[in-house]
């Protein structure tokens, strides 16, 4: 094609280097060709097109190799992924213009499938052609049928009206006519039905006989100029024009159907006044239609008013945003940021629950009235719909309410798989509510789908992390985004439910799953949050770990697990002493229970005993066991078994200290780490591996910062 | 639009502003396993009283609803809905169908192309001061080269309607909605696409179908039954189908004093209140069903009830309706607006 190596050829250097030199000029063109040369290696359709638009009159064509090639290449794209519109106009060009010969040119015809339009130029220059009268019968009739096939996708039928004429000579062809009947159907303008043209059909009609086609149009005629057609026409026209498109029919939705989802892309988020998409989806029917409402309409006509899709920058908005339009279907604005801006920033009730109304509507109808048949396009769809609404959510930082209470109704018939991603991220952004609905609306139907899912169900718990931080996220400017029901006390509550909520899951879930070590992992991370809320979120709340959390935490066999429990108490303590000290101070009305004190106590005692005293099942805690119990396991000192040296996560950081201290010696003996300077020198060492919430464990509740104090000093401080 | 900013409006940001929470109030919240709702069922409803509806309503229009069939959808409220428009927007309806019924040629809009819409609103069928009157629209045909004596043909008729709707829902609506929840058609699907893609455009609605679960029809057939000693009902007709293998359609006719009298067992016609309670109805429907099994050793309850039909009218579980008798449609309607607003998103 000889658009693509002018371009390459005229377009400036596009690696940006600035070349000032003189003998980079040489080196430059060299570049260009070598791009060039590439460029055509690697996309042999546009070599293939360029090929064909060069193709003279007089071309051999009988046993051309290389035309033949080409042409199958051209073909086989043409078939499989459509052409684009300039191709289109190369190849009807040497297809008429029998460059190629006769048997090429209906060859062509048949494979002229449009990828998105067809510019009207070819279908004039095509007629041109016509007009010359070269052409054997049946390729003109050819021409004519992929014409009517292809007429709805032409970009623009000004030019091919003001040939009019032109195409109506061509229905005194015989064999032509019921083809160029249809195509004047399609065309004719009041201005086009003149007396010489009715008569003229007169003429053929009186000769052909009262064909469908003729008198189809003249019943046009007829309508827009009743007083020059006279004749009587039966009332009912029984059968109008057949369809001609049966050659290309089956390429043609192929091609569109393939090439429709790249194309919705760009479709769905764009606001551009367009004409609604001719597919018939409800999802996407409003996200591109831009109808007025006819009232509005009528109303503001005298004002200057500007419809909210023309705007094109936040300035113009702010500019017009007294006179600005809603549409007329509020769902067209999903997913435009500006339009989002306006409606966040005027709160117009009615325009909010217009939004809401269709958004439910939809989702209902797709989701829950329509089960999805699961086929790929249509869930690719649901998909992209979803992305949108989430988007605008997250650009508003707020749920529309219509998708609260979607989710609420879709939750209990879920299977926990469709659209998973999508589906766990609107849930993440539904707002707090008192905690009875919270129970009954989402706590029971997300335990039955964590408990009842085959599979490992981590990602719940993934959510779950989302949820809560996000509900966090809110808190943050609790007092005034409190939901207008709701008191700070019913606030607080719902939160320490979810909380507690989420711990209760994570129990159990450690418990079926083994301890796997993601789930005990995505659950410490949700700790980390809520150990935090406190002094991170300025809630006055604090939330222990249950038991099901703690102890697998503690035992775990992986360090970083372990590493986290650290950092999670000392974050606890952080937090506890800090409400201790506000509540003493000033008199908060806040209360910190005693049983949280107690709880966080117990829970470092036993951290404290297992990991430094070792000592870790002391009677009155949690996890006595019978000594006679113990000694029947026949494992060696079992007291020391979960210390800083014996833990099963840190044990092999235990051995790499012991070989790198004694490396002569054969028989490891892991006490010797517990003798003198050694003991000091093993912290620093284990520190060093990156164990900060350890480090930062030991020394807030041991008073040990690494290597400096000494050995004896094994009491737990203090606690709050 | 002028931007519109109250003195009394909250200065603090609501933290709903982007719709309603269906869980503020809280008996709006209602659900029960198979059946998702918004708002509350009802678990009890008055006795269908016959009513001489032709004294509040014009005859002819109630002629007009009780022809036809009716197939049934819901509506969300329209936005900027005026009863006093209706003229304009009969013509409107009238070019948006000629127009996209010649899509692709070039037609000058205005000619009489074919097609002649009529909206006119049916006075009186509001129940309470929050229904909005129903409205009635019509399609009448004439072929574009019909000789001028023929007469335009009625094509295709529907109307929107709102009896008895719930009424805090409708309080809680911005005063330029105007609910309408139920839509009934009869006449060609293509039409039918035409006028709702049509609302859906003008009003920012959107319509969804309306079927009729067993509840409802169940509903249906105690409050039919009821009737009997005021007005013959003439036969009891129920259709199950039956999930088997092939899968077996059952109909069952009961002879209407008969199925009067196990209605009246289960709910005296001269008991105080004239409530009805939605286990009355159970065990009414559970009495049929036990008659069935004695006779024929198939337990209905099986199935599902598709359809219930008595001289008063008829109903579908596709959601389609037929009115019979006009005293009792009030009854009817308020049934259906309950169901079509149950549909309603937010």
């Amino acid at each position: 094609m000889a658009d693509l190596s002018n371009l390459a050829g005229l377009g400036s250097d596009p690696s940006g280097e600035i070349d000032s030199s003189a003998s980079s000029a040489n080196n430059r063109s060299l570049r260009l060709a070598e791009k060039e040369k590439r460029k055509g290696e690697a996309d042999p359709f546009g070599l293939a097109v360029k090929y064909l638009s060069q193709v003279e009159a007089g071309t051999v064509v009988r046993g051309n190799d290389e035309l033949e090639r080409n042409m199958l290449v051209v073909e086989t794209v043409a078939l499989s992924k459509g052409l684009p519109s300039e191709v289109i106009t190369v190849l009807l060009d040497l297809a008429l213009s029998l460059n190629a010969g006769t048997g090429n040119c209906a060859r062509v015809l048949k494979f002229l499938i449009p990828a998105t339009v067809v510019p009207q130029e070819a279908i004039v220059k095509g007629v041109s052609w016509l007009c010359v009268g070269k052409m054997p019968m049946n390729a003109q009739v050819l021409f004519v049928r992929w014409v009517l096939t292809v007429f709805d996708l032409i970009d623009c039928k000004d030019n091919l009206r003001s040939i009019y004429g032109f195409i109506f000579s061509f229905v005194t062809e015989e064999n032509l006519c019921p083809f160029i009947c249809h195509l004047l159907y399609l065309l004719t303008m009041r201005e086009h039905v003149h007396p010489y043209r009715v008569r003229k059909l007169l003429d053929i009609q009186a000769k052909m006989g009262r064909q469908p086609f003729l008198t189809q149009l003249l019943a046009l005629y007829k309508v827009f100029r009743p007083d020059l057609v006279t004749l009587s026409l039966p009332s009912r026209v029984r059968t109008g024009f057949k369809n001609h498109n049966s050659t290309w029919k089956v390429a043609l939705s192929a091609v569109q159907r393939k090439n429709k989802g790249a194309v919705l892309v760009d479709q769905s988020l764009s606001l551009d006044v367009k004409e609604k998409p001719s597919t018939r989806k409800r999802v996407r029917c409003h996200l591109c239609n831009t109808v007025k409402s006819l009232t509005e309409h009528t109303l503001n006509s005298n004002k200057k008013v500007f419809c909210l899709q023309e705007l094109r920058s936040f300035r113009e908005l702010l500019e017009n945003i007294h006179n600005i339009e809603l549409p007329a279907q509020m769902g067209s604005l999903l997913g435009s940021a500006l339009a989002l801006h306006y409606l966040d920033c005027v709160q117009d009730e009615s325009a909010s629950l217009r939004l809401n109304f269709w958004l439910g509507h939809s989702l209902q109808e797709e989701f829950l009235l329509c089960p999805v048949d699961g086929s790929s396009d249509n869930t690719s769809e649901a998909c992209r719909f979803l992305s949108t609404i989430l988007f605008s959510q997250q650009f508003l930082q707020e749920g529309f309410s219509s998708t609260e209470s979607f989710l609420y109704k879709f939750l209990s018939v879920w299977d926990g798989c469709l659209l998973r991603p999508q589906i766990l991220d609107l849930l993440s952004d539904i707002p707090l509510m008192p905690s009875f609905y919270m129970h009954k609306l989402l706590f029971e139907p997300l335990k039955q789908l964590y408990f009842t899912s085959t599979v490992f169900f981590k990602v719940c718990m993934v959510l779950l992390f989302f949820f809560l931080s996000v509900c966090l996220y809110q808190a943050r400017a609790w007092p005034c985004v409190l939901p207008r029901t709701m008191t700070l006390s019913g606030f607080m509550d719902s939160v320490m439910e979810l909380v507690r909520f989420v711990g209760l899951l994570a129990s159990e879930g450690l418990r079926l799953e083994n301890c796997h070590v993601l789930l005990l992992n995505q659950t410490l991370a949700f700790y980390e949050t809520v150990c935090d809320m406190f002094l991170k979120y300025s809630l006055p709340l604090i939330i222990m770990p249950p038991a099901g959390v703690f102890y697998p935490a503690l035992f775990a066999t992986d360090s970083v697990s372990v590493d986290r429990l650290g950092y999670i108490m000392y974050r606890y303590r952080k937090n506890l002493t800090l409400a201790k000290k506000q509540e003493q101070q000033r008199e908060q009305t806040f209360h910190i229970s005693r049983n949280t004190y107690k709880e966080f106590n117990r829970n470092l005692q036993a951290m404290v005993n297992s990991m430094w005293n070792s000592w870790w099942c002391i009677p009155g805690s949690d996890i006595e066991i019978d000594k006679d119990l113990i000694s029947l396991s026949k494992v060696p000192e079992p007291w020391c078994r979960f210390d800083l040296i014996h833990h099963p996560a840190l044990f092999s950081y235990a051995i790499e200290f012991h070989q790198r201290c004694w490396p002569e010696r054969k028989n490891v003996d892991l006490g010797s780490i517990k003798t003198g300077k050694y003991w000091n020198w093993y912290m620093e060492f284990l520190f060093n591996q990156g164990f900060d919430g350890l480090n930062n464990f030991i020394q807030t509740n041991t008073g040990h910062s690494s290597g400096l104090s000494s050995q004896d000093d094994r009491q737990p401080t203090s606690q709050p | 639009r002028a931007v519109n900013t109250p003195a009394s409006r909250p200065v603090t940001r609501r933290s709903k502003s982007y719709g309603r929470s269906c869980v503020e109030a809280p008996s709006y919240f209602w659900q029960t396993p198979g059946h998702l709702a918004v708002l509350k069922i009802p678990n009890s409803r008055g006795t269908a009283k016959s009513q001489t509806i032709t004294n509040k309503v014009d005859p002819e229009h109630i002629a007009l609803l009780v022809k036809n069939e009716w197939k049934l959808s819901y509506i969300t409220p329209l936005h900027h809905f005026r009863h006093t428009r209706l003229k304009s927007y009969s013509k409107h309806l009238s070019a948006f169908i000629v127009a996209e019924k010649q899509q692709g040629v070039a037609v000058e809009v205005g000619l009489e192309a074919g097609f002649k819409v009529t909206f006119s609103a049916v006075l009186g069928l509001a129940e309470t001061d929050e229904d909005a009157e129903t409205v009635f629209i019509q399609i009448q045909s004439k072929p574009v080269f019909a000789a001028v004596a023929d007469a335009p043909k009625v094509v295709w008729r529907g109307w929107l309607t709102c009896v008895n709707g719930d009424l805090e829902y409708l309080r809680s609506l911005p005063p330029d909605f105007v609910s309408l929840p139920l839509f009934c058609t009869s006449g060609p699907e293509s039409l039918t696409t035409l006028v709702k893609s049509w609302f859906e455009r003008v009003f920012d609605c959107n319509f969804g179908c309306l079927a009729l679960n067993s509840t409802t029809l169940n509903w249906l057939t105690a409050l039919w039954t009821g009737c009997h000693p005021t007005c013959n009902i003439r036969h009891l007709k129920l259709a199950w189908s039956l999930p088997t293998q092939p899968p077996l359609d059952v109909s069952y006719t009961v002879n209407p004093q008969d199925a009067w009298e196990l209605w009246n067992s289960i709910h005296p016609e001269e008991s105080t209140d004239d409530r009805i309670d939605i286990q009355e109805v159970q065990s009414f429907i559970n009495g049929l069903e036990a008659h069935f099994f004695r006779h024929f050793k198939i337990f209905l309850s099986a199935g599902t009830l598709v359809k219930v039909s008595t001289a008063l009218g008829s109903a579908h579980v596709d959601g389609k309706i037929k009115i019979g008798n006009s005293d009792y449609i009030t009854t009817l309607l308020t049934l259906l607006t309950e169901c079509a607003l149950l549909k309603m998103p937010a």
